[in-house]
């Protein structure tokens, strides 16, 4: 109403502007002289040409985008207040070509910025409304289409302007289109990616890798143009304060586009070497809600260490922000994968074996000497069916093992079978490893609980630790120079274990393990570690390998953390077996605090009702 | 196919509705905008806001549920974790790391596990048990702390006002 207000009080002055030249030279040319030569008829004219261009705006508006949203609207306001500014820091520079025309111009720019802006925060909420309508495709792309057609006629222009007068006030033109062409293109991209994803039938998971790689490209397209302008500026003008703020914000957008990317790619790369997939069966013991999107889980799922199950896109986009469970917060990155060698095929090789490779491995691209040559390796036992590390006493050059790997033990900790990842560290701080150190793996300790083994397994085990001590005490005569460093390592890894013990308890797991180990050869001069051991090697190994440290400063703290995750993996399962599945109503989820709080709800309203 | 953020939010505010617990309405504000709630809360029994009707509204990132939402009073409110703007201030709608207080432990911060109903439920919880070391209204936490009187009687007329009541003097 007011804005009516005052665009009738303009147009009746302009009119009267008008009329009185009129009156007084009654032609037309003089009566046009006349306007341009009297200081308060022109005022009266801008007003009314700003007017005009505000009419022009809302017309656009109404066709282009029907009604704002309260958030569009801020979102206006908020920008073209910087924008102006930066316009007037512009004055400064080009004071001198100060002509009607050019505040025309800038004022053609702001105009056209703006409906940058709108058509950018409109395409946005495509993601936000179930109601996509027809009006709103055609509207969006023939914006798009208009604005960028404006763009490209504007840049034109400059380049004709500055190419035949030589450089000018048109170069800011040029380069300021030339940002808002890459603005259209970014919006159309987006534009065209969210249509695809609503007309899909199924959810599109790529589509925010798609949005992310985007981002990144008119981000870097964005950074080369106004550093190339800054660069230009500076040597024909000066320093371009008015470009500054926008080009912080374009660098500082540019660099989280690129941090995004490569959290994704890291993500994705966790994803798939990292955590197995859940099996159907997994998916069809557990509740099989996402917890993250709420939908259910039919394929493309993954399971944490923790046991949670999640879809893959989803925890991908989650593992983006943070590297914890959703559900139990249980930081993945410092524990490693569930073993679960016993449902997987592919898992025949035993821990031992795999991890002896990784020892083998690491010595190989260190380029010294394979500590196993020390040993004679003892011969196969009978029970043994899996493949074993072949004798390489003969090669003078450490080579990397040639035993058949399951595909699930070429990647780091990919599969179920991943105690030990390749690029393994020993995980007691022997950074350079002074001298070849043959006790990679802990001495062996009695199995956690016999009571849960067959007669037959235990004879088996019987039969195994005898060979298991024979191969030892071969070994130990040769090595006798090592023994000194053997005893620190036996010591600390001591320490690790019975922090590991205490910790952890899982009996299925353990028996896994053991009748695993009841089908080994006593492999070479390693002695065989205990279950809770391993384990802790694993843990600190997937620490190690998960933050990306490669050698480690304080290994105790590290043991403690891995042990208490463990703790946690405990808890956690235990918790999975007595119950509390998180069901889809999310009621079962609620902490007993919540369910008191509303029962104390419900009495509340019942008095009421009762009151009334 | 929508987007993962729209679905889910289309989910909750089905479960919401199906579903509603009690003391507590929430949904868009219009179906055509999921990420714009508001939600009603009535003041939980035996504390001082007891009987109260409070509006706010829940504004949602593009990314939710991977990034918490936004909650604020839409009347005046008087509360140690309420800005005085209406803002809520509580650690479930803090993603870990964002830490304005200082004080929050992270097990009860935002991750995707959470949802509107929690959050409302937390902030029912947070009307009835303020806590005061919160900084998010200074005063209203130096008065619950040191004269619960008048922040009794400061949250009833605010009660009264939710209501349409008029005010208690004093
Ligand atoms: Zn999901
Ligand atoms: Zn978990």
């Amino acid at each position: 109403m007011r804005f009516l207000g005052i665009s009738f009080v303009s147009f009746l002055l302009t009119a009267l502007v008008v009329a009185n030249a009129y009156y007084q030279k009654k032609q037309f040319y003089p009566s046009v002289v006349y306007i341009t030569k009297s200081n308060p008829s022109m005022a009266v004219i801008y007003i009314q040409a700003f007017i005009g261009v505000w009419i022009m705006g809302k017309l656009m508006r109404k066709i282009f985008f029907g009604q704002l949203r309260s958030t569009e609207f801020e979102h206006l306001m908020e920008r073209s207040w910087y924008a102006i500014t930066e316009t007037c820091l512009a004055f400064t520079v080009f004071r001198d070509d100060f002509t009607p025309k050019f505040v025309a111009l800038f004022t053609l720019l702001l105009f056209l910025k703006s409906f940058h802006w709108l058509a950018e925060d409109r395409v946005d909420y495509m993601e936000r409304s179930p109601v996509i309508s027809w009006l709103f495709h055609i509207r969006v792309l023939s914006l798009l289409l208009l604005l960028g057609a404006l763009d490209m006629h504007f840049i034109a222009h400059a380049y004709q302007s500055t190419v035949t007068k030589g450089a000018s006030v048109q170069l800011v033109f040029g380069f300021e289109y030339a940002v808002l062409i890459t603005v259209v293109i970014n919006i159309g991209i987006k534009y065209a990616l969210h249509s695809v994803d609503l007309n899909s039938e199924t959810p599109w998971d790529n589509k925010a890798v798609f949005l992310l790689y985007t981002e990144l490209v008119m981000g870097l397209i964005k950074v080369i143009l106004y550093v190339a302008f800054v660069a230009i500026m500076v040597r024909i003008y000066t320093l371009p304060l008015f470009a500054f703020r926008p080009m912080y914000y374009t660098i500082r957008n540019f660099k989280k586009a690129f941090s995004d990317v490569i959290l994704s790619r890291r993500a994705i790369h966790n994803m798939n070497t990292l955590y197995p997939d859940a099996t159907p069966e997994e998916l069809a013991a557990a509740d099989n809600v996402c917890i993250i999107c709420r939908e259910e889980m039919v394929t493309a799922s993954k399971k944490l260490p923790c046991n949670h199950i999640f879809h893959t896109s989803c925890l991908r986009s989650w593992f983006q922000r943070q590297q914890t469970c959703p559900t139990c917060r249980l930081n993945i990155l410092r524990t490693p994968a569930p073993p679960t060698n016993n449902n997987i095929p592919g898992a025949q090789v035993p821990p031992q074996n795999a991890a002896q490779n990784q020892f083998l491995n690491m010595f190989a691209a260190a380029g010294r000497p394979n500590p196993f040559h020390l040993f004679n390796q003892p011969p196969a036992a009978g029970v043994n069916a899996a493949p074993r590390q072949p004798p390489n006493a003969a090669g003078a050059q450490p080579q990397a093992p040639e035993q058949p790997q399951p595909a699930g033990t070429a990647q780091p900790g990919q599969g179920p079978n991943n105690h030990v990842p390749p690029n393994f560290m020993p995980p007691f701080g022997f950074p350079t490893f002074p001298f070849p150190m043959p006790f990679m793996a802990p001495p062996p300790m009695p199995p956690a609980n016999l009571t849960t083994l067959s007669e037959e397994e235990l004879r088996n085990l019987e039969g195994n630790e005898r060979q298991h001590i024979e191969a030892r005490i071969q070994c130990l005569r040769n090595i006798q120079t090592l023994l000194d460093a053997s005893v620190q390592m036996m010591q600390q890894y001591s320490v690790a274990a019975s922090i590991a013990t205490a910790s952890t308890n899982r009996p299925p797991q353990s028996e896994a393990n053991l009748a695993n180990n009841s089908t080994t050869s006593p492999n070479s001069a390693n002695p065989r570690p205990s279950t809770s051991a391993t384990e802790t090697t694993a843990n600190s190994q997937n620490d190690m390998n998960g933050a990306g440290v490669s050698n480690s400063e304080d290994e105790a703290a590290k043991v403690a953390t891995s042990s208490k995750s463990s703790l946690m993996v405990a808890e956690e399962r235990d918790s999975g077996e007595t119950g509390v599945p998180s069901t889809s109503n999310g009621n079962s989820t609620l902490s007993p605090e919540e369910v008191i709080r509303r029962r104390r709800l419900q009495r509340f309203l019942q008095q009421e009702q009762e009151q009334h | 196919m929508a987007g993962s953020a729209l679905r889910r939010l289309m989910a909750e505010y089905k479960q919401l509705t199906l579903n509603p617990p009690e003391g507590i309405i929430a949904g868009p504000k219009n179906e055509e905008n999921f990420f714009e709630w508001e939600a009603l809360i009535i003041g939980p029994e035996g504390t001082c806001f007891e009987g109260g009707v409070f509006p706010a509204k829940l504004t949602f990132p593009p990314d939710y549920p991977l990034s918490p939402p936004k909650m604020q009073f839409t009347c005046d409110m008087f509360h140690p974790n309420i800005y005085s703007d209406g803002r809520v201030c509580i650690s479930i709608l803090h993603a870990p790391g964002d830490d304005p207080m200082g004080y929050e432990s992270s097990a009860e911060r935002w991750s995707p596990v959470q949802s509107v109903e929690k959050i409302l439920l937390s902030v029912v919880s947070m009307l009835a048990e303020p806590n005061d070391e919160s900084g998010a209204n200074v005063d209203a936490a130096k008065m619950w702390r040191e004269n619960r009187e008048e922040f009794s009687r400061i949250a009833e007329n605010l009660v009264r006002k939710t209501l349409g009541i008029p005010q208690l003097l004093g």
